[in-house]
């Protein structure tokens, strides 16, 4: 952290941020838009997989008496490996996002 | 009389740690907030046992006996919901420091308009929630413990009251993390056992095939003390209070008394029940009918949109230390919300095979409570049946106690707020005695309601909680958090927009109760309407609003901005 600020000094990305200016506010943004491109795609990709099993059982009837292990196909899938899938899913999101959070992080504080 | 002791154990535990907290909490921070010093496993198992309620643990088993694997949807839909709260919300609500939904509203828009609204919405979400919680209550102390419906209901909410009010949040969050493990093991472990003993799934013709749910080997017996509408799906021979009669399929009968049923024969449903073939039973979606794609599609919707909005459990993440720890729990709770939804379908196919007398009486939602003595009769049922009551006691309690601390937060909190009373200058002891007297009144009105509505729906009343929250909330936040045009007014109009369109829909279903069409599937699950139209007039409304946003860049940081920037240093210098 510098102790003497000159005014002919540029501003740092941490002071721009803290005194809310326009600056600060396209790093923010770029943060922001980021973060949400991250969950779009996280949402994308869970509502893809998931939301495209009622047409795919529906459309495909075949599935829905087949049987595995004495259990019909759609009941097994719908029972069990989407839990899992779930938890791996939010896990590699939350990564993703800690990993945002911290490049802001750096771009902001190593001046 | 094992049940009766299990449920006794559960609440003692309950009370002990309820007490123990007592002695942790210290100022009103720790009431509400639990002084945002609990770890994220002990905030995870809280969360999930809050939220693993009634409808989780009996009704998800009980829907599915009697619908099929369309319920499936279900336990996924309530499990996925942490996802959108998890990708979206967890972590910038966390670091905005808002203690409630109000608070966010207020703070964020900065009307104390939008307050009153969502306070107003607060209270509607978690007095219906509350109902058929305390409602559930009643009926299993009843079942356990044989006393009348009213002592069930009577002595939960107290249970609750006392709970919430001596121990605030900091109490409550140990007790919650207890009531998690409390129905995991109830439903788990029976469940296993059942198996075990069982040998596998039994007669599978009558789980997944083509048989209707029918008598066993050695016939059935059922007692009906009081009549019973019930329909005949096959020609049947019978016999009642020792009269030998015979219907044909399609018949309807008012039973009362002893009924005796020979082996093999299909048994009759009860009114609002459909006897459904086993392949119909096993398919989680059809073209019309109950497991339409339109229902379907709308109750993922609801499920998925609407935990977010729901406002004992936003209120949890507010004990995380900061926004990647607000992450790290949700991923815990979709993990432990998956162990604990594994379950519930074992009950659904077993119960099909081994309780039909359910059907006849038109019971299924206690087939949670029925199935181990009936899989297994003799002390070994006995001791299992005594862990699932156990387990359903956990769950009315965990989240009658969650939704009693947001309840009695916002009558204590909000409402004084908008009358202009004193917020930040008054003593702590004043706002921890409010606080406790708002615990106490705002149990009182949903405990008469339940005692009054016993015929009530549990799954309808749920249901319309998750539909209201997805309408108003989730587009509140979404629009809120993510966007910067969001105004006042426009979070207003769509909140209101949304929560009219779900609660007209739902309300018409319980006053008319239409037969089954995709426009009936829709007024039953209205998300797929009521969530768009929510949206699209927060953002219509907000566009054309004369005022200007209110949204700064210091709110925006004050979301989205990682911690340890240290900004804060940087502008007192300044």
């Amino acid at each position: 952290m510098s102790e003497e600020q000159g005014p002919a000094r540029p501003r740092t990305p941490r002071e721009e941020l803290a005194e809310a200016t326009p600056h600060g506010d396209v790093y923010l943004g770029r943060l922001i838009r980021a973060q949400l491109r991250l969950s779009l795609l996280a949402l994308g990709a869970f509502g893809g997989l998931v939301g495209s099993l009622p047409l795919l059982f529906l459309l495909w009837p075949a599935l829905q008496d087949w049987d595995l292990l004495g259990v019909p196909v759609p009941v097994l899938v719908l029972a069990a490996p989407l839990f899992p899938l779930i938890v791996v899913i939010g896990l590699l999101y939350q990564r993703r996002a800690d990993a945002l959070d911290e490049t802001f992080r750096d771009v902001v504080t190593h001046e | 009389m094992i049940a009766a002791a299990a449920v006794v154990a559960v609440a003692a535990g309950a009370i002990g740690l309820g007490v123990w907290g007592v002695r942790l909490v210290r100022t009103t921070s720790d009431l509400y907030v639990a002084s945002r010093a609990i770890t994220p496993w002990w905030n995870a198992a809280a969360i999930s046992g809050e939220y693993l309620s009634a409808a989780s643990f009996l009704g998800i088993a009980g829907l599915g006996m009697k619908l099929g694997a369309s319920v499936l949807w279900l336990p996924l839909g309530f499990a996925a919901g942490y996802l959108a709260l998890l990708f979206f919300v967890a972590a910038p609500l966390r670091r905005f420091g808002a203690y409630t939904i109000p608070d966010f509203a207020e703070a964020r828009l900065s009307s104390p308009h939008v307050r009153l609204v969502a306070a107003a919405v607060v209270l509607t979400i978690g007095g219906f929630y509350l109902v058929p919680q305390l409602k559930g209550a009643g009926l299993t102390i009843g079942s356990v413990a044989g006393t009348p419906y009213w002592v069930g209901v009577v002595a939960v909410a107290a249970l609750v009251a006392l709970t919430v009010a001596l121990g605030g949040m900091r109490g409550v969050t140990y007790v919650q993390a207890y009531q998690y493990w409390v129905k995991t093991f109830g439903i788990a472990l029976p469940a296993c056992i059942l198996l075990v003993h069982l040998g596998g799934l039994p007669e599978r013709a009558a789980l997944f095939g083509r048989e209707l749910p029918s008598a066993p080997a050695d016939g059935l017996v059922v007692k009906l003390d009081d009549p019973q509408r019930v329909e005949f799906p096959t020609d049947a021979l019978y016999t009642l209070n020792g009269r030998s009669l015979r219907a044909a399929a399609g018949d309807e009968r008012v039973l009362e008394g002893r009924l005796v049923l020979p082996a093999g024969t299909a048994v009759p449903v009860a009114e609002g029940t459909d006897a459904e073939r086993g392949e119909e039973w096993a398919r989680p979606i059809e073209r019309s009918g109950p497991a339409s794609p339109v229902f379907v599609y709308s109750l993922l919707l609801a499920t998925f949109l609407g935990t977010m909005g729901l406002p004992h459990i936003l209120v949890r993440f507010y004990t995380n230390p900061d926004g990647p720890a607000a992450r790290r729990t949700t991923v815990r709770v979709l993990g432990l919300l998956g162990l604990f939804y594994l379950f519930p379908a074992v009950y659904a196919a077993l119960g099909r095979a081994l309780t039909p007398e359910l059907y006849v009486e038109g019971q299924t939602d206690s087939v949670v409570l029925e199935l181990p003595q009936a899989a297994w009769p003799g002390l070994g049922g006995e001791l299992l049946a005594a862990l699932t009551a156990a387990g359903a006691f956990a769950a009315f309690t965990s989240t009658s106690s969650g939704l009693l601390v947001s309840i009695a937060g916002t009558l204590s909190h909000d409402a004084r707020r908008v009358r202009g009373g004193p917020a930040a200058g008054e003593p702590p002891v004043e706002r921890m005695r409010r606080f406790r007297w708002a615990a106490v009144a705002g149990m009182i009105v949903p405990a008469l309601i339940a005692l009054a509505a016993r015929d009530l729906d549990i799954s309808v009343l749920v249901g319309w909680a998750f539909a209201l929250a997805a309408s108003t909330f989730c587009p509140l936040f979404l629009l809120g958090i993510w966007w910067r045009g969001l105004t006042a007014r426009g979070a207003i109009a769509g909140m209101a927009a949304g929560g009219l369109i779900a609660s007209g829909g739902i309300a018409a279903t319980l006053v008319a109760d239409p037969a089954p069409t995709t426009l009936s599937a829709l007024l039953a699950q209205p998300a797929v309407a009521s969530v768009p139209v929510a949206f699209l007039t927060m953002i219509g409304v907000s566009l054309r609003d004369p005022e200007r946003p209110v949204a700064t860049e210091e709110t925006m940081l004050a979301l989205h901005g990682p911690e340890g920037l240290g900004l804060e240093a940087l502008r007192t210098r300044a």
